[in-house]
């Protein structure tokens, strides 16, 4: 990271550093977020979010035709049967709905099967049609999509759907699981270089407000893209969660189990909701941060950070997601840029590497202090 | 303290040799027995006795390994919960289920989610045909709030809210989705005399506004014998006695239930 030497007037390279600390912060949110919604309709922190991340950032690199001159049938093989997958998954989704408003029927069990039927010969046409080269990033990015709902979809009814009601360790053991499965098995379908996402960001600094400051102040556009997206989809995930009615049987389901069924929310339907929507919040983060750092496993360490900025912001808060990740995403980068220079100059210390360390120990301030974070709930167990 | 005299001629839902064991316990053996349309029907018994087991298998939570359950003139030997609710079944719990981080209108509104049509677009924009249903909705749930007297609590996060007003929330969120059949499990516990007073005419009111059937486990036999209009009596998982209330206080297997017998 650019580390820049403090100067006489502090005030430009502050508000430098930390413009792109919260730039970088929103990101965290969004890692975060996946790990929020998991856990405030299940219960389960969901390890694998990191490698759900890597997954998703692989997927499009390899899509979008990132390795030259290799090709690999197996995956196109692969990528195509996923996009019949997505189109199967949409259309039989749009039909259930259909189904169960009509009260069910011959016919329209007849029309799922016909509608699924179109939906494969597309993916089929799809697939045929671009399968070979390397596929335009609107292509990709959908049938990325896809592929993370399929996989989400996956790991709830095939895992974690027969752990309910387990404890709490359990289901921990059985997402750190799937986040070493997916790690590996990432690379085993899309091989294990290093990729580049190109989402043709523009990538020339922009200089802010330099008649105040001298020189101005650097921000990355790409990080400034990226953050408006994340900011975007932040704001979307809140709306729904908050306004529709999926929202209020989620928060229910959150809440009670059994009370939210009694109410006729079924619980599988929420949890598929929940998985996919991951899922997706996955890719948006696999490809922001891929299209910044190079597609490469640390990606799936992201989680990692994600981590402190849940205790921070609280398990089950939307909002605290996206609080505690600007926090941190600010925090660590004024810590490295401010604080290092005055340990190196106090104690003779080496400095860096802080931003590595910076968000665990506010974290571990959280836990002694304020456990719940900034926005959970409190927590008062009764004896 | 005499039961009401009603007559009903329309089963709502019957129950037929339902046995239920989990591992080599067995909670439920044999069970049969109906619920008419329109009746308060209690089902009693000494603790451990089943009851709950029983009105779980009703609702779909557990799911019998014998027997069959007849509602609406379908049978069934299965039913997820939430299928239950579509159906018109509602309940509450004996221990408190509420949602306990929303206020006491939106649990109440958590009841009316199956009645709600609108796509999730709209939704989320709160526009057209959305925002129609919200205010349809509310006015239905602020009859709910008026009808329990809770005006004064509905914005609460119900976690806050004392016990027996907790209850009545619940009772709320079950009405709210207009079932046909309201399941309480014991609605009065825990509660004072005029808690259980109000609670009691509340469910009077239901059963007669509405027509709703209703099927009540409750230990207070002062209650369940002036409210009810036939109890079943459960004591080890098998049925020790049905019919209306004076007959079973005559009853001479559910005084020794209750009482316990010398062997």
């Amino acid at each position: 990271m650019a580390s820049s030497e403090p100067e006489p007037a502090m005030l430009g390279p502050f508000l430098e550093t930390l413009i792109g600390g919260l730039l970088t912060g929103v990101l965290y949110s969004l890692v975060a977020l996946g790990f929020v919604l998991i856990f405030k309709a299940s219960g389960v922190f969901n390890f694998a979010q990191g490698a759900m991340v890597l997954f998703a950032a692989l997927t499009l690199a390899r899509l979008t035709g990132a390795i030259d001159g290799r090709e690999v049938h197996l995956v196109h093989f692969i990528v195509a049967a996923a996009i019949l997958g997505s189109a199967l998954a949409f259309v039989a989704w749009y039909a259930w709905r259909e189904y169960v408003a009509r009260g069910g029927g011959a016919i329209e069990r007849r029309r799922i099967l016909l509608l699924a039927a179109g939906g494969a010969l597309i993916g089929g046409v799809v697939a045929g049609a671009y399968g070979k080269g390397s596929w335009p990033l609107w292509l990709a990015l959908p049938a990325t999509a896809a592929i993370m709902g399929v996989l989400a979809y996956a790991i709830e009814r095939l895992v974690l759907r027969h752990l309910v009601n387990q404890e709490g360790i359990i289901l921990f053991m059985a997402t750190l699981g799937i986040a070493y499965f997916l790690d590996g098995f990432g690379q085993t379908l899309w091989g294990s270089d290093i990729y580049k996402i190109n989402l043709g960001l523009p990538k020339d600094p922009i200089f802010l407000l330099e008649g105040v400051f001298e020189g101005g102040l650097l921000v990355d556009p790409g990080d400034l893209v990226a953050a408006v997206i994340a900011a975007v989809l932040v704001v979307v995930l809140a709306v729904f969660f908050q306004k529709t009615r999926v929202g209020r049987a989620l928060r229910a389901v959150a809440d009670d189990h059994a009370a939210a069924q009694s109410v006729g929310i079924p619980l599988d339907t929420i949890w598929l909701i929940v998985w996919t929507v991951s899922g997706l919040v996955a890719l948006a983060a696999g490809v922001i941060w891929g299209a910044k750092l190079g597609v490469q496993f640390s990606i799936s360490l992201i989680a990692l950070k994600a981590l402190p900025v849940l205790i921070l912001g609280g398990f089950t808060s939307v909002p605290g997601a996206i609080i505690g990740g600007l926090i941190i995403g600010a925090g660590e980068k004024l810590s490295e840029v401010f604080l290092a220079p005055i340990l190196v100059k106090q104690f003779n210390l080496a400095g860096g590497g802080i931003e590595n360390w910076f968000a665990y120990v506010l974290a571990l301030i959280f836990l002694l202090f304020r456990p719940q974070g900034l926005f959970g709930e409190r927590i008062i167990e009764r004896v | 303290m005499s039961a009401r005299a009603r007559s009903f001629n329309e089963v709502l839902l019957s129950v037929e040799g339902i046995s239920l064991s989990f591992g080599g316990v067995k909670a439920l053996t044999d069970i049969s027995f109906d619920i008419a349309k329109g009746e308060i029907r209690a089902i009693i018994g000494p603790n451990g006795a089943g009851k709950s087991s029983m009105l779980n298998c009703i609702n779909g939570f557990y799911h019998p390994q014998q027997g069959a359950i007849t509602y609406k003139g379908v049978r069934r030997s299965q039913m997820r919960p939430h299928e239950a609710a579509e159906q018109g079944i509602a309940r509450t719990f004996q221990n408190i289920a509420l949602f306990r981080g929303m206020s006491t209108l939106d649990n109440i509104m958590t009841g009316r989610n199956l009645r709600m049509k609108t796509g999730l677009f709209w939704q989320a924009l709160r526009i057209g045909p959305a925002e129609r249903e919200e205010i349809e909705h509310r006015r239905a749930v602020e009859e709910i709030i008026d009808f329990l007297e809770i005006q004064h609590v509905r914005k609460v996060p119900v976690g806050q809210l004392p016990y027996g007003l907790q209850k009545r929330v619940e009772l709320g969120r079950a009405l709210a989705a207009q079932p046909e059949l309201l399941l309480l499990d014991e609605p009065m516990a825990g509660m004072n005399i005029e808690e259980k007073q109000d609670m009691c005419r509340f469910v009077l009111d239901v059963n007669d506004e509405f027509g709703t059937t209703i099927c009540l486990i409750e230990h207070d036999m002062g209650v369940v014998m002036d409210i009810s209009d036939r109890v079943v009596v459960l004591d080890y998982g098998r049925k020790i006695g049905d019919g209306v209330p004076d007959e079973i206080k005559r009853n001479q297997a559910v005084i020794d239930a209750y009482l316990g017998v010398g062997h």
